[in-house]
């Protein structure tokens, strides 16, 4: 245990409060007035077997409709298209004048700088967090 | 079946008396803590009273997978932070010496109690944290589940914690050395 934690640890002892005579009556009697409460768990109602017939027959029912519907529809016919074709579209050239931008060498250097600094940073952090717990 | 199973087991049971000595052994550290993150002593007694009778209440949804301090300190935590927001508490209590219990309850000595600068530096979760560590001997894992924070979370704050406590010692340390050399 290091210094800090021996430090806080007679600290904490050196916290003078205990339980008053009084305050143990008083928890006393406060608990004997509660009784636990028994968990709930929310229940299922469970429906009827006339729910799960009525249920069934409606679906059946609307699937037989929709397969009734469906067939008795007759195709429309689709409309030809002229013989036509459009004219591919011809997008006009334009010349692109950019640069790329090029990082100049310091900034590079700063970069490298900065990420190093940053892994160092990140190890010594874990090492510290490692150290502790 | 651990002594403490039983007991856990016949306080579901309706046992007042089970209970009473199943948290015997946690009552003094529960109002040392709540003492510190209080501003008085009636609301330490009443937050400790408030915890007490919440745990045997919902003792049913304890889960024995977590130890029972860590579930006790939880609903201890939230008495407190309740008691905060009911408005009984006001912020320049915490600070206030002659208003502040802690400060009654600790002899006058040479240097200021850590906790009462821990108080005063750090905030209420990771003041939390460190007592949760370094007074009742939690895991971080443990203090992450009171706190309801992740266990990343805890470790930094602990470790910021330390080091603002760190630099507190070493402040006081040098005051002692620069008085004895004059």
């Amino acid at each position: 245990m290091d210094k800090l934690a021996l430090q806080l640890r007679e600290d904490a002892e050196k916290i003078n409060a205990g339980i008053s005579a009084e305050l143990d009556a008083r928890l006393a009697a406060s608990l004997h007035g509660v009784k636990p409460e028994s968990v709930r768990r929310p229940q299922r109602e469970s429906k009827s077997f006339s729910f799960w017939w009525a249920s069934s027959l409606t679906g059946v029912a609307a699937a037989a409709l929709i397969i009734v519907v469906a067939n008795l529809r007759t195709p429309e016919p689709v409309p030809v298209a002229a013989g036509t074709t459009p004219a591919p579209l011809v997008l006009p050239s334009i010349e692109w004048n950019i640069k790329s931008a090029v990082l100049t060498s310091p900034l590079e250097q700063e970069i490298d700088n900065l990420q190093s600094d940053l892994k160092k940073a990140e190890e010594v952090v874990k090492q510290d967090i490692d150290r502790l717990f | 079946m651990s002594n403490e199973a039983a007991l856990i087991e016949a306080a579901r049971n309706g046992s007042a008396t089970a209970f009473t000595s199943l948290v015997f052994s946690y009552r003094d550290g529960l109002f040392r803590f709540l003492l510190t993150r209080t501003s008085s002593f009636a609301d330490a007694e009443d937050a400790l009273q408030d915890t007490l009778i919440n745990a045997y209440r919902y003792l049913n949804s304890y889960d024995s997978r977590w130890r029972f301090s860590t579930w006790l300190y939880r609903i201890a935590i939230n008495n407190a932070a309740k008691l905060k927001s009911a408005g009984t508490e006001e912020l320049g209590d915490l600070h206030d010496e002659e208003n502040d219990p802690l400060a009654h309850c600790i002899a006058a000595s040479e240097r200021e109690n850590l906790w009462q600068c821990a108080r005063r530096q750090l905030s209420d979760e990771v003041y939390a944290a460190m007592w949760l560590r370094y007074v009742e001997d939690m895991s971080v894992n443990d203090i992450s589940a009171v706190l309801e924070r992740s266990v990343s979370w805890t470790k930094v704050n602990l470790l910021r914690g330390r080091k603002t406590l760190d630099v507190e010692l070493n402040k006081t340390a040098t005051d002692h050395k620069s008085k004895a050399y004059g």
